[in-house]
């Protein structure tokens, strides 16, 4: 060694490149060798994001239990594909999907659907599953997360004591997605007492010092329903033009008859009309 | 010096933040609560100890015009492999520490003690003085996560330890502890704290 002068151009650049090569070879095999754990993960966390925003505790009922049928949605809310594999790579590219006219959906086996949201924090994106009664209107729980936000601040979006403020116990104070006048007006997050007279439904309280963050919840909301709003239409409705949604097997058809009988039950627009009392 | 030394002397009398002010960036940055600030000293612990073994195995072959690039290539392979193995293993834990992971190739006190130790000391001292500057760091930074987790949410760990009468008595938590300027304000409270009882490193 003492020989070889370290200092040389000759000897820089090979000691680079040998560097250089060692490292990539050193990470690439790191990358794939743990590729498939990693994938497990994601896979994993999403499937236990959807549990969990239906109101189940993702440690005793998994995405197998829950009965969770998943489908992909064109623009006019009819189903395209209902191959799971094929919903869960839509959803990995939530953003691309969006984009594309692609919107990955999951109905659960009691009619509540959950439907992926997609946003932008003040860091970075941020995401989350809101589940939907089968009222298509009533917030029935919802999962959020985030890339970057300031833990203490924006970050307590991803926190399950949040995310109950969006499922109040009381049922005249629950979170609803639809005005009186049946516009879609998903949810707006406002600082404590700065709400609109009468709008309780449709307001959260904010995170103080997460302001930035809490408007791009508002965002998320106001973006990614309306992708769903013909959807939701469809199924709050059954019987309107588009319908039907092309049932893609035997199952699904007597799930949309199922829902027409429990819409004209009674119960319902007793429900409705109690919002509108309040207001 | 002995090896022993390497270890326990950057817990206070050579503490990387509070006696050499290294990595405030990141002490600011990660203090909101005690988890991820707890992960990430021992991340940095990880990255701090294996950089110095390396840089100090290879400290005789290094040209020294291109050293710098050589200890941020070692450093960033580092990094990125403590974060793949964080997301295949504790998957949890990585996703809490988010962007932190990487920015823990900008953390001053990695390439500090690869520049004025590992260049120019046997690699098992090198791999100690990582730990222990690793472990100085992390000191700091659970200090002053805790009060101002304690102060900001009126949590540890994430579980309340403020009990609710307070709060129904009039106690509410402190936002400003919330804020990157009060982890400085800790910080300086520890520096002032930890002078007083060593004599030594006060300037006349």
């Amino acid at each position: 060694m003492g020989k070889i002068n370290v200092n040389s151009n000759a000897y820089i650049i090979t000691y680079s490149v040998v560097m250089v090569v060692i490292v990539a070879i050193l990470l690439s095999v790191a990358a794939l060798g743990l590729k498939d754990r990693q994938d497990a993960n994601i896979l994993n966390e999403k499937k236990t994001q959807i549990v969990k925003a239906l109101g189940h505790n993702p440690e005793k009922v998994s995405y197998e239990d829950a009965k969770i049928t998943a489908y992909i949605l064109d623009k006019e809310g009819k189903v395209t594909s209902s191959d799971e594999k094929e919903v869960f790579e839509a959803l990995n590219k939530i953003k691309d999907s969006f984009a594309a006219g692609k919107f990955p959906v999951f109905e659960a086996e009691d009619g509540s659907v959950v439907i992926p949201l997609y946003g932008a924090g003040l860091w970075g994106p941020i995401w989350g599953y809101l589940a939907l009664e089968k009222d298509m209107n009533t917030i029935k729980g919802i999962v959020m997360d985030h890339q970057g936000e300031t833990p203490g601040l924006g970050a307590e979006i991803a926190t399950a004591a949040y995310q109950a403020n969006f499922v109040p116990k009381e049922l005249d104070q629950k979170k609803k997605i639809y005005n009186a006048n049946g516009e879609l007006v998903g949810i707006t997050i406002v600082k404590a007492g700065k709400g609109v007279a009468g709008n309780k439904a449709h307001e959260v309280d904010a995170i103080s010092g997460g302001t930035k963050t809490c408007d791009g919840v508002t965002k998320m909301f106001e973006n990614s329903l309306k992708y769903y709003e013909k959807y939701l239409k469809t199924k709050m409705n059954p019987g309107t033009e588009l319908q039907p949604l092309v049932p893609v097997n035997e199952e699904q058809k007597q799930l949309a008859e199922g829902e027409t009988t429990e819409v004209n039950e009674p119960e319902q627009p007793a429900e409705n009309g109690e919002v509108i009392n309040k207001k | 010096m002995s090896n022993l030394k390497n270890l326990t002397g950057p817990l206070s009398a050579n503490n990387p933040v509070i006696v050499q002010i290294l990595g405030i960036c990141s002490a600011l940055a990660v203090t909101i609560k005690l988890e991820p600030a707890f992960v990430m000293g021992l991340s940095v612990m990880v990255v701090t100890a294996f950089a110095n073994l390396v840089m100090s195995l290879l400290r005789n072959g290094i040209p020294s015009r291109i050293r710098i690039i050589v200890q941020l290539v070692v450093i960033a392979a580092l990094v990125i492999l403590v974060d793949q193995v964080l997301k295949a293993f504790v998957y949890d834990v990585s996703k809490q520490l988010s962007v932190y992971v990487g920015l823990i190739i900008t953390n001053c006190i990695i390439m500090g003690r690869v520049e004025a130790y590992a260049l120019g000391n046997k690699p098992w001292a090198s791999f100690l003085d990582g730990i222990g500057n690793g472990l100085g760091y992390m000191a700091i930074l659970v200090i002053v996560a805790f009060f101002r987790e304690l102060f900001g949410s009126g949590c540890l760990f994430g579980i309340q330890v403020i009990p609710d009468s307070f709060y129904a008595a009039g106690y509410s938590n402190m936002g400003i502890m919330l804020f990157p300027p009060m982890a400085l304000i800790l910080v300086g409270v520890i520096i002032w704290v930890h002078r007083s009882f060593k004599k030594d490193l006060q300037e006349k």
